[in-house]
């Protein structure tokens, strides 16, 4: 009798495990899955190279596309261009600031203008809700030296 | 007294003695050092070469980077080309006039006109301070010689039934003073300037004015309109009254062909835009509405981030696409000012009225794609990028990338290191 209460106890506390990612997912659209071996990554800057104040950063990705925001296609996501900061939670969408450019007309190179001084870059692929893929897609972060 | 004079002139010649040595000293450390392993080479440019008279000289700089001039870098310097003139001294700044052509702004490229004969031409590499380094990093001097008479370069041969024409344009017609006007080409492809095709060319709109001379390049003034870019159409303004246009195409030198392709000559009546026009305005894009090409921004570019124009690569290679002022979406997805990457390889443009054929020669990259993995057989390459847009249409104007060719070899780059 204790014994079948016991296994009836572990079959709710299973339900109850297995429940709540079911509605976390439900609360957060489901992050698109990112290939194996994608990867993005600048061309230009590289880390540690000093650059004037406007320069263009060019963006490379492998393995997967890019598309325009609002495209919801497989395996593809547009670029963001973090600036002096940490990317954000995962699956929360990248937030539209002076630190995040987003560049969501599927853009592959952005002019930035920083003033002078030590900045780290970051590039962090989003997909089509601006939400990072699942594992995020993202660059090392780097530091350059505005002259 | 006495004891203090020899010692002050001795103390005297000890300081003059380190104040000469310094200034030796200093000249001597204001040049830059450079690794003994830099080389400095033209690219694509070969000692007693024929040259045309304008010329595009390239230079390969390896184991050394450019910076731009006044940015101090180490093993970091920039190009001078020394035409026709002997090295200049070596421990002082390079100078700066017609024979030494400074690319203070990192230029790896440049354009020259040198005149009939022969002419030499010598890299230099030299610091931010136009200081060429220790030990000094120059190219070879080598001999080019521009042909006498120009003239003699066969001009580009034309279809026979090749024409060009103006569509919904007739002779006596009315337009308004802000007008486009759209061009026709028949059996001969619209390529960019640049872009050597065989049967291939860009139109010229001639205003008001004769047919120029078609032995060579034709003028670039208000009267001869280039569309280098390959344009099928412009909006052009001309004050009211009568006027006379006509189209010539011109080959990736602007020279007409042979035989020219040139439209008829027509007469217009150009009236203030506030009348009435009606009649003569066309309808848009009235035949064939199905291929409107998308329209292109006037400064969107398409290029190679890797490789470039002569290098040498493995035989697999990540080709790397860069896109200026447009965006990327997949195929399919259609939203202004994007499009889709088309790699070309050893073939030459497609018409830009039809969609990009796929097959081997024409890589689609439909998924956003801005690298592609690509293996070739050993051996020279031609390489190009077109974008399209969702129907793999070409924009318009064409969003294309200059041809380059690389050499496939088993070594990859020699010596020649990029990420």
């Amino acid at each position: 009798m204790s014994r079948a209460r016991i296994a009836a106890a572990g079959l709710f506390a299973l339900m109850a495990w297995q429940g709540l990612p079911v509605e976390a997912v439900a609360q957060t659209p489901a992050r698109q899955t990112a290939p194996p071996g994608a990867q993005v990554y600048f061309h230009y800057p590289i880390d540690g190279l000093s650059v004037p104040e406007r320069f263009t950063v060019r963006i490379g990705l492998r393995g997967m596309g890019v598309a325009p925001a609002g495209v919801n296609h497989a395996r593809t996501g547009h670029h963001h261009l973090l600036i002096d900061t940490d990317p954000g939670p995962p699956d929360q969408p990248i937030p539209s600031d002076y630190n995040h450019i987003h560049l969501g007309n599927g853009q592959t190179e952005v002019v930035v203008t920083l003033p002078k001084g030590r900045h780290t870059l970051q590039l962090l692929l989003g997909d089509y809700t601006h939400t990072p893929h699942n594992p995020p897609v993202m660059s090392q972060k780097i530091t350059i030296n505005v002259r | 007294m006495l004891r203090i004079a020899p010692a002050l002139l001795v103390l005297g010649l000890a300081l003059a003695m380190p104040l000469a040595g310094t200034s030796a000293q200093e000249r001597a450390r204001q040049r830059s050092s450079a690794p003994a392993s830099a080389r400095l080479s033209f690219i694509g440019l070969a000692d007693k070469a024929q040259v045309p008279a304008k010329l595009t000289v390239r230079f390969a700089i390896t184991g050394m980077e450019v910076v731009p001039a006044g940015q101090a870098a180490r093993n970091g310097g920039h190009h001078h080309l020394l035409i026709d003139t002997e090295l200049p001294p070596l421990d002082q700044p390079i100078p700066s006039d017609f024979n030494h052509i400074h690319f203070g702004g990192g230029q790896t490229e440049a354009e020259i006109a040198l005149t009939p004969g022969k002419h030499t031409l010598q890299l230099l590499f030299a610091d931010h301070n136009h200081v060429p380094h220790d030990p000094p990093i120059m190219s070879e001097r080598i001999t080019v010689e521009v042909p006498a008479t120009p003239a003699e370069k066969p001009r580009s041969v034309a279809a026979l039934g090749a024409r060009v024409f103006f569509i919904d344009l007739q002779d006596g017609a009315t337009i308004p003073s802000h007008a486009r006007i759209r061009f026709g080409a028949e059996g001969i492809t619209v390529t960019p300037a640049g872009t050597s095709s065989p049967n291939g060319g860009h139109h010229h709109l001639l205003v008001d004015t004769e047919l120029p001379a078609l032995d060579r390049e034709i003028p670039s003034d208000f009267n001869h309109l280039h569309f280098g870019r390959g344009q099928t159409e412009a909006e052009i303004s001309l004050p009211p009254g009568e006027h006379t246009l006509q189209l010539l195409m011109g080959d990736h030198e602007h020279v007409p062909h042979d035989p020219p392709v040139v439209s008829q000559r027509i007469r217009v009546r150009v009236i203030a835009d506030g009348q009435a026009v009606a009649a003569a305005q066309p309808a848009p894009h009235a035949h064939g509405a199905g291929t409107a090409r998308t329209p292109s921004p006037n400064d969107a570019a398409v290029y190679f981030v890797y490789p470039r124009d002569g290098d040498r690569i493995y035989p697999t290679s990540t080709i790397r696409f860069g896109l200026r002022n447009m965006g990327v979406a997949p195929a399919g997805v259609a939203k202004p000012n994007t499009g889709h990457h088309h790699l070309l390889v050893d073939t030459g443009p497609p018409p830009f009225d039809a969609p990009i054929p796929a097959d081997l020669n024409h890589i689609h990259l439909g998924g956003g794609q801005t690298e592609y993995r690509l293996t070739l057989p050993n051996g020279r390459h031609t390489l190009q990028l077109l974008l399209a847009d969702e129907n793999h249409l070409p924009h318009d104007p064409p969003v294309i990338s200059e041809r380059i060719t690389v050499i496939v070899a088993p070594g990859g780059p020699n010596a020649r290191r990029r990420r």
